[in-house]
C-alpha cells in the first residue's frame, strides 16, 4: 500500500467511524465461505496470498477498518463492493478469516525458490 | 488430360476394411508406457487413420465422378511432373520445412505431391486436427524456428476455421504463409461439395489481416507469387500471406518443366530508422535524468537481445519488458519490468521500441468511470521506434489508440538499434559516461529487492490447494532448468499464472520465451506449443507448455497431432476450471449493478463435470498424470514427465490450480 492510497483512502475512514459490526461475533468459517462466496478469491487467491490480479492480503493483513474502507471505495483496479451486496458484518468474518490464515513459510525453507540465479 | 478412364480399385467397402485390419495391426502400447520403458514404439500406421475429408469426398461423389477424379490424377503417371510438383520444387527452393494442414478435396495434387513426389520431407505434411491449430502451429513454429510456415487448407471451409488464428498471427507481427485451394472454374467442379467448397475470392475473407494476397493463374505466375509472398510475409512489419492455389494449377501437366522458372529469393533488408532522428533520440536519451526504455516485440532475433542490452548498459537505463518477444534476460540488472508503474510516472524520457499499444503504457484507462489519465511527468519527452505506421490496415483495430509522441522514428526496432547505439556512444561525454556508471550499484539493487519481493510473494500460499500458480511455476521451472529449456506457450496472456516465468525464471536467451496469443483468440495456446516444439525438436531444445483449460478445449486435437509426429512436448495444465478472465469481469459487472454477486460463475466456470485433462491426453496416446490437487504431489510426477519428454514423447500434467 502506497501513501497516497493511505491519505486519500484510509485516513478519511477514521472520520466515517466504521466499527459497527453487526451483533454477531466475527466469525472465521463464515468469512472464509463468503471470501469464496463473493469472489474475494477470484483475484486474491483462496488463502489472500494475492496474484496478479489482486494484492496479497495475507500475511500481513491490514487493519479491518482499511479492508472495510477499500472494499467499499476501492479507486483502482478492483471492483467495489457496496453495503447492497455484502454487509459489514460479512466484511468483519472475512477480516477474520484473513487474520486466521497461517503464515507462510521463508523462502528460504523451500528448496526450489532457493539458490535461483539473479542478477549477472 | 483425358486419357481413358479407369475403374476405381478402391471401393468404400475394400477402403474401410483395410482401414480397419490396418488399426488393429497397429495397436500400441501407451506412448507413455514405451517411454517409460526406453523403447520406441512402432511407427504409427496412416493405414490406422480414419478416413480423411479428401477420401471422404470421394466417397461422397457417384461413381463417374470417382473415375474423372482419378484419371485426372494418374493423367500424367508416365511423365511424373503435375503442377503441384513444381509448387513444392517452389517450396523447396525456399527451404519450407513444414506445411500444417488437415486434409482437403481442393488440394489433392499438393497433398500428393508433398507426400510422394517430395517423399513427405521439406515440406514435410503435419497431421492438424483443425485449420485452427495449423495456423496456431505455424505461428508457434515461426516463433521458434524463426522462418515462416505454410498452412494449406480449403479457401472456403479450411480458411473460415484458420481465420482466428492468422488473426493471432497478425496481432502477433509473424509471418506465415496460407495456401488456399479452390475450384475456380466452374466448368471443373465435380459435385455438390466442390461447388460449395469454391469461392471467386477466397483470400477476401482474411485480406483485413493479412499483408498481401493473390491467385495466379498459371505455374510461372505461381512461383513468383510465392517467392514475393515469402518476401513480403518476412520484411517487417511481418505478416501472415495468402495464395490461392487452384486446382487447375495443381492438376495441370508440365510439359516442359525446364520452361518454368523459380525467382531467386533475396531477402529484403528491414528499414532503418532516419538518421538525423535517430541522432535527436539519442542526444534526449544521453542528457535525461531519470530515462526508460519500454521493449515489446523488438527482438525479431536473438540478436536484438544483444543489442537492447548494449544499449541499455551503455546509459544504464532500466527496461520495461512487455515480452511479445523475450527482449532481456530476466536476470539482467537493468530489467526493472516490476517496477513499470513507478518509473513511468518518474521518467524525463520514454522510449518505446516496437510496441504495439505505445498509448496504453503512458495512459492509464480507469475501466469502472472509463477515464484516462497520463502516468507520464509533466514535460516528460516521449520516443517511439517502430514499424507500426508501415503497414496497417483499417478494418480490426488491433492498431490501438492513437499516442502523440515528441519524435516518431518509423524503422524496424532492431534494425535502428545499431544506428542508436553508435549515435548515443557518439553523444557521450566523459562527465555523463561518470555520471552513468554511478547509477550502477542502486540499478543492480532495485533489481535484486524486485527478484526478492516475488520471491517472498511465491512463498505465500506455497501450500495451498487448488495448487497456487506460484507454486505450479516453480516446482515446474526446479525440473528443467538444467535442460535447454524454452517456455514456448503460456497462452493468451502470462499474467494469467501472474507472470511467476518473468519473475523467478532466469529467461535469458530469446527462445526461452515466445510470447503470447496476441490476438487474445482462445484456441493458441496448445497448438502454437507443438508448432513451436516442432522447431524445437531440430534444436535439441527441451519445450514447455503453460497451459490454460479454457484453451485446451478450444484446439485439444493439437495433443494427438504431437503424439502422431513424436513431438516431444511438457504441458502442464494451469486447470483453475473457470474462464477466469471473464468471472472477473462478470464479477466486476455485478458488483457495479448492486443486484446480487453470487451468479458470476455462470457461463465461466468449467466444472460439474469437471474436466479429466490427463484422461483426454491418454486417448490422445499422450503420456499423463494428474488432476494434481495437493502441491506436494506435483514435483515427483512433473519428474516423471520430464523424463518422456527426454525420451523424445508428448507429456501432459494437469494442475488443479488458483485462479491466477
Ligand atoms: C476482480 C478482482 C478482485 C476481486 C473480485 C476482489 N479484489 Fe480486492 N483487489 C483487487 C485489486 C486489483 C486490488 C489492488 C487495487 C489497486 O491497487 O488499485 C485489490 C485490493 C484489495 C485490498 C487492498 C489491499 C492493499 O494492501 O492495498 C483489499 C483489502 C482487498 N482488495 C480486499 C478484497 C476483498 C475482501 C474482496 C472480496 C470481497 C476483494 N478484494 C475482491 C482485485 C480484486
Amino acid at each position: 500500500m502506497n501513501i497516497k492510497y493511505f491519505s486519500s483512502v484510509i485516513a478519511p475512514l477514521c472520520l466515517f467511524g466504521f466499527g459497527a459490526f453487526g451483533q454477531e461475533d466475527p466469525s472465521v468459517e463464515r468469512g472464509e465461505q463468503t471470501f469464496m462466496r463473493v469472489g474475494c478469491f477470484q483475484c486474491h487467491g483462496t488463502n489472500g496470498q494475492g496474484s496478479e490480479a489482486g494484492t496479497a492480503l495475507t500475511p500481513d493483513t491490514l487493519p479491518p477498518e482499511a479492508i472495510a474502507n477499500f472494499i467499499r471505495f476501492s479507486p483502482g483496479r478492483m471492483p467495489v463492493y457496496p453495503e447492497e451486496i455484502l454487509s459489514d458484518a460479512e466484511i468483519a468474518d472475512i477480516v477474520a478469516y484473513l487474520e486466521a490464515v497461517p503464515e507462510p513459510p521463508d523462502p528460504d525453507s523451500i528448496t526450489v525458490l532457493k539458490g535461483l540465479k539473479v542478477g549477472e | 488430360m483425358t486419357k481413358s478412364p479407369e475403374k476405381p480399385n478402391v471401393g468404400r467397402r475394400k477402403f474401410l476394411t483395410g482401414a480397419a485390419v490396418a488399426g488393429a495391426v497397429t495397436s500400441l502400447p501407451s506412448v507413455g508406457e514405451a517411454a517409460k520403458e526406453g523403447s520406441s514404439s512402432k511407427e504409427l500406421s496412416p493405414g490406422a487413420l480414419p478416413p480423411s475429408a479428401a477420401q471422404m469426398e470421394l466417397e461422397a461423389s457417384s461413381p463417374e465422378q470417382i473415375n474423372e477424379q482419378l484419371a485426372a490424377n494418374t493423367a500424367s503417371a508416365e511423365t511424373g511432373s503435375f503442377g503441384s510438383d513444381f509448387m513444392v520444387d517452389v517450396m523447396k527452393s525456399l527451404d519450407l520445412e513444414y506445411v500444417f494442414s488437415n486434409p482437403g478435396s481442393s488440394f489433392l495434387g499438393l497433398h500428393e505431391s508433398i507426400t510422394v513426389y517430395s517423399d513427405n520431407k521439406a515440406p514435410e505434411f503435419i497431421t492438424c486436427m483443425h485449420e485452427e491449430s495449423a495456423a496456431a502451429m505455424a505461428n508457434g513454429y515461426y516463433k521458434a524456428a524463426l522462418k515462416p510456415a505454410a498452412i494449406m487448407c480449403h479457401g472456403t471451409v479450411g480458411l473460415q476455421h484458420a481465420a482466428m488464428n492468422i488473426y493471432n498471427a497478425w496481432c502477433d507481427r509473424v509471418p506465415l504463409i496460407a495456401i488456399l485451394g479452390n475450384h475456380a472454374d466452374a466448368n471443373e467442379r465435380l459435385g455438390a461439395t466442390t461447388w460449395r467448397h469454391s469461392a471467386q475470392d477466397p483470400a477476401s475473407m482474411v485480406r483485413d489481416f493479412t499483408k498481401w494476397d493473390d491467385q495466379p493463374h498459371s505455374l510461372q505466375a505461381f512461383a513468383e507469387s510465392f517467392v514475393r509472398g515469402w518476401k513480403i510475409a518476412t520484411t517487417p512489419p511481418m505478416e501472415p500471406v495468402a495464395i490461392v492455389t487452384d486446382a487447375h494449377l495443381q492438376e495441370m501437366e508440365v510439359e516442359d518443366r525446364s520452361a518454368l522458372k523459380i525467382p531467386r529469393y533475396t531477402p529484403s533488408e528491414p528499414p532503418q530508422g532516419e538518421r538525423g532522428a535517430v541522432r535527436d533520440t539519442a542526444k534526449l536519451l544521453v542528457d535525461a535524468e531519470s530515462p526508460v526504455i519500454i521493449v515489446d516485440r523488438l527482438a525479431r532475433t536473438p540478436n536484438g537481445m544483444k543489442l537492447l542490452v548494449e544499449l541499455a548498459e551503455l546509459l544504464n537505463v532500466p527496461v520495461i519488458d512487455i515480452a511479445s518477444r523475450q527482449n532481456i534476460p530476466t536476470s539482467h540488472y537493468l530489467n526493472h519490468t516490476r517496477k513499470a508503474g513507478q518509473l513511468i510516472s518518474n521518467a524525463d524520457v520514454i522510449l518505446g521500441l516496437e510496441v504495439t499499444d505505445f498509448f496504453g503504457q503512458v495512459n492509464s484507462v480507469n475501466r469502472a468511470n472509463k477515464t484516462v489519465q497520463s502516468r507520464t511527468k509533466e514535460g516528460a519527452k516521449l520516443v517511439t521506434i517502430s514499424v507500426n505506421d508501415l503497414y496497417m490496415k483499417s478494418n480490426y483495430q488491433d492498431f490501438q489508440r492513437y499516442a502523440p509522441v515528441d519524435i516518431s522514428v518509423t524503422g524496424d526496432g532492431e534494425a535502428t538499434l545499431p544506428a542508436l547505439i553508435e549515435e548515443v556512444n557518439a553523444a557521450l561525454t566523459r562527465s555523463h559516461r561518470r555520471a552513468i556508471a554511478d547509477k550502477t550499484k542502486d540499478l543492480r539493487k532495485t533489481h535484486k529487492d524486485l527478484y526478492e519481493e516475488s520471491r517472498r510473494l511465491a512463498a505465500q500460499g506455497w501450500t495451498s490447494s487448488p495448487v497456487s500458480t506460484g507454486r505450479m511455476c516453480m516446482e515446474l521451472y526446479d525440473k528443467i532448468k538444467e535442460e535447454d529449456w524454452a517456455l514456448v506457450s503460456v497462452g493468451a496472456s502470462e499474467r494469467f499464472v501472474s507472470s511467476w516465468p518473468h519473475r523467478l525464471w532466469n529467461i535469458d536467451e530469446h527462445y526461452r520465451y515466445l510470447g503470447i496469443g496476441a490476438g487474445g483468440g482462445v484456441g493458441y495456446g496448445l497448438p502454437a506449443a507443438v508448432g513451436a516444439a516442432l522447431a524445437n525438436k531440430k534444436l535439441g531444445r527441451f519445450s514447455v507448455n503453460i497451459q490454460c483449460d479454457g484453451d485446451f478445449m478450444y484446439a485439444n486435437g493439437a495433443l494427438w497431432t504431437a503424439a502422431h509426429h513424436r513431438v516431444p512436448l511438457l504441458t502442464v495444465m494451469h486447470n483453475n476450471r473457470a474462464y477466469a478472465q471473464e468471472t472477473m469481469l462478470v464479477q466486476g459487472t455485478a458488483n457495479r449493478r448492486k443486484r446480487g454477486i453470487d451468479r458470476s460463475n455462470i457461463g465461466t466456470e468449467i466444472r460439474n463435470p469437471d474436466i479429466d485433462y490427463a484422461k483426454l491426453a491418454e486417448g490422445m496416446g499422450v503420456w499423463s498424470a494428474g488432476p494434481i490437487e495437493d502441491p506436494d504431489d506435483l514435483a515427483p510426477a512433473l519428474a516423471e514427465a520430464v523424463k518422456v519428454v527426454k525420451s523424445g514423447y508428448p507429456a501432459l500434467v494437469d494442475v488443479v490450480t488458483q485462479m491466477r
